[in-house]
């Protein structure tokens, strides 16, 4: 059963008013539990891709449906709320909110979801021990190297048990060793718990690992193996 | 959590979070200042002329006021008394003899308004017996006259000295008498100290030829705001023929003031708080656009637009409450000593004395007000904070996540 489906998908941006065609009519479907990776050069749309899948850019042309339900359709709100709920989202930059501890990181999107502070707590302290990560608890994102704090990045997106986490270019900062460990732990995340990771790499570490692999050239598939 | 963040988040830049929360502090105290400043002003020009001789509210003949002549005289004096007697309200009044004359010495001679009074019930109206620089206040017997400082130089006499009072009698002859200077009061109306003479009640009579007719009742009450309800009730009491007054009635144009103030104080609050709103706006503003990417990655995560904004909002409100205490316990700290010790304003003496001031102010802080400025100042940097917040709200996440 796929939950993410693309049908002529198509995105254009205006660069000063000159038209960039960053999608070109892509449709895909992804299944639960996929370990995708979309790779391809600088400039090809993968990231303009992966924004569209993640609901924080619309298409210019074409639709996206999660589990069927036309994305299009949903208000800014709803939109939001899909987010929370469905998705999870690693930054290439990590992007922790820098005045929150790992733990507060990790529970903030909780705290969005209107979950108890006793309930928030236990789950990320629990979850903080299964990624081995537990005493970075009460560390702020300066106290913590680039792989800990995307350890931490990846603990805040799957801490709601989302039905799908993109990662966009999430071993860029990275030295080998260390996104390779990252990328055990997204895969160890992926099999244990069935989550669907969809990737946006040039990476050739993560490209490697990918279970299947979308090769974007010029915005449209140039393989999907 | 959402409170822990923004309270987080404005020390994340401390020195911005200090300059505005200067700004508050600095803008609340200025506001306690000249609040109680203008409030000490005004109140004391009031307080000073009730206390001199305008009293709470005064009874007259009708007409007396406009036309002060020695035939406009209370014409029941019992009846007042008794009418007086049964309000509860009031706690002392006094009867005055007020008539228009001369005064004249060997060298000069001066027109004033001779009051005649009596000694022991004026004490407790007025506070005239508090301001004699010179001589003894008055002790009821023989010829003894006070007179202000200003009209002993111009008369050229001082305590001893023989001085004579004209004024018209009745009939319309000259009644005259001759006094010796008792005390000469200087008070804090260099205007009165010019024109006003003040006599026994029964020389003033004698010298009037009116028997034992009074002009004035004045009277202080228990709540000097309740002047104007409690003199309607007594003017209920008494026939139309008596003109009954609040200082309200008497002193209009102070009154007035008094109120122009109140108008000057919404001005002052405006203006303070058009500064504040445009510092709180510029501060919350860079707070905002720096960190655009955090808010875009919030979005991203799931964050409702309302609670970005209620975020912001809580920042700067924290700003607002903070700044506000802290401004609000320098101010009283500066301004609540100053209410006892007065601020020295001697190098404009002449200009105050002329407003019956006098060259020390009193600052006033009052309740009202300052809780006022309590409310008023962090709802101030809420609206502050609408349009940054609002300018957060409208980022898209997929830009945010990418702003450098």
């Amino acid at each position: 059963m796929s939950i993410i489906k693309t049908e002529k998908l198509e995105k254009t941006y205006s660069d000063n008013g000159v038209p960039v065609h960053a999608l070109r009519g892509i449709d895909i479907e992804i299944k639960k539990g996929e370990y995708l990776v979309i790779a391809g050069p600088s400039g090809s749309g993968k990231t303009t891709l992966l924004n569209v899948l993640g609901a924080l850019d619309k298409p210019s042309v074409g639709s996206v449906f999660f589990e069927d339900k036309n994305l299009a359709d949903l208000s800014k709100s709803e939109l939001s709320d899909f987010r929370l709920k469905n998705l999870g989202f690693i930054f290439q930059a990590y992007n922790l909110i820098p005045v929150l501890t790992a733990l507060e990181n990790i529970e903030f999107s909780m705290m969005l979801l209107g979950i108890s502070e006793k309930e928030r707590h236990r789950r990320a302290k629990d979850l903080l021990k299964e990624l081995g990560i537990e005493e970075l608890a009460d560390k702020r994102p300066n106290e913590m190297s680039g792989g800990q704090q995307q350890r931490v990045a990846v603990a805040r997106a799957i801490v709601n048990n989302p039905t799908v986490v993109l990662a966009d270019e999430p071993t860029a900062n990275l030295d080998s060793k260390t996104g390779g460990a990252l990328l055990d732990l997204m895969e160890k995340m992926n099999r244990e718990k069935n989550i669907t990771f969809i990737f946006s790499s040039h990476d050739k570490q993560v490209i490697d690992r990918a279970k299947r692999l979308l090769i974007l050239k010029d915005g449209k598939i140039s393989e999907n193996e | 959590m959402l409170a822990m963040l923004a309270w987080r988040n404005i020390w994340r830049n401390s020195r911005r979070s200090m300059i505005v929360l200067g700004s508050v502090v600095v803008g609340v105290v200025a506001l306690i200042f000249m609040d109680s400043f203008m409030n000490g002003f005004v109140m004391q020009m009031l307080f000073n002329q009730i206390k001199l001789n305008v009293s709470h509210i005064q009874i007259h003949k009708e007409g007396f006021r406009d036309n002060k002549v020695v035939q406009n005289y209370i014409p029941d004096q019992k009846k007042v008394e008794t009418v007086l007697d049964n309000f509860p309200e009031i706690q002392n009044y006094t009867k005055r003899v007020i008539t228009f004359g001369l005064l004249s010495s060997a060298r000069n001679s001066s027109g004033v308004y001779i009051y005649g009074v009596n000694p022991e019930t004026e004490v407790k109206v007025s506070n005239i017996h508090k301001q004699i620089i010179e001589g003894d206040y008055l002790s009821g017997n023989g010829r003894e006259i006070l007179i202000g400082k200003k009209l002993a130089e111009k008369l050229e006499v001082g305590v001893g000295d023989k001085v004579v009072a004209m004024s018209n009698t009745p009939d319309g002859s000259i009644g005259s008498d001759v006094f010796r200077v008792t005390g000469i009061f200087q008070t804090v109306n260099s205007e009165f100290d010019k024109s006003n003479i003040i006599i026994p009640i029964e020389r003033a009579q004698s010298m009037l030829e009116v028997g034992n007719k009074v002009y004035e009742f004045a009277m202080m009450i228990n709540d000097y705001n309740k002047a104007d309800e409690i003199a309607a009730r007594i003017q209920n009491k008494l026939e139309r023929n008596y003109e009954v007054q609040s200082y309200t009635k008497i002193l209009p144009l102070l009154v007035l003031q008094m109120d122009m103030y109140k108008e000057f104080a919404y001005v002052l609050n405006f203006i303070i708080g058009l500064a504040l709103i445009f510092g709180i706006i510029n501060a919350m503003l860079m707070a905002v656009f720096e960190r655009i990417r955090e808010f875009g990655v919030l979005m991203s995560i799931g964050m409702k637009n309302y609670k970005l904004f209620l975020m912001i909002i809580f920042e700067a409100m924290f700003l607002g409450v903070i700044g506000t205490l802290v401004g609000f316990i320098i101010g009283l700290a500066i301004v609540y000593p100053l209410s006892h010790t007065g601020i020295d304003m001697s190098i404009f003496a002449d200009s105050l004395e002329s407003f019956g001031i006098g060259s020390i102010i009193y600052p006033r802080l009052i309740i009202g007000n300052l809780l006022n400025t309590l409310l008023t100042i962090p709802f101030i940097t809420l609206i502050g904070a609408v349009y940054p917040a609002f300018k957060a709200t409208r980022l898209q996440p997929v830009y945010a996540i990418r702003y450098v």
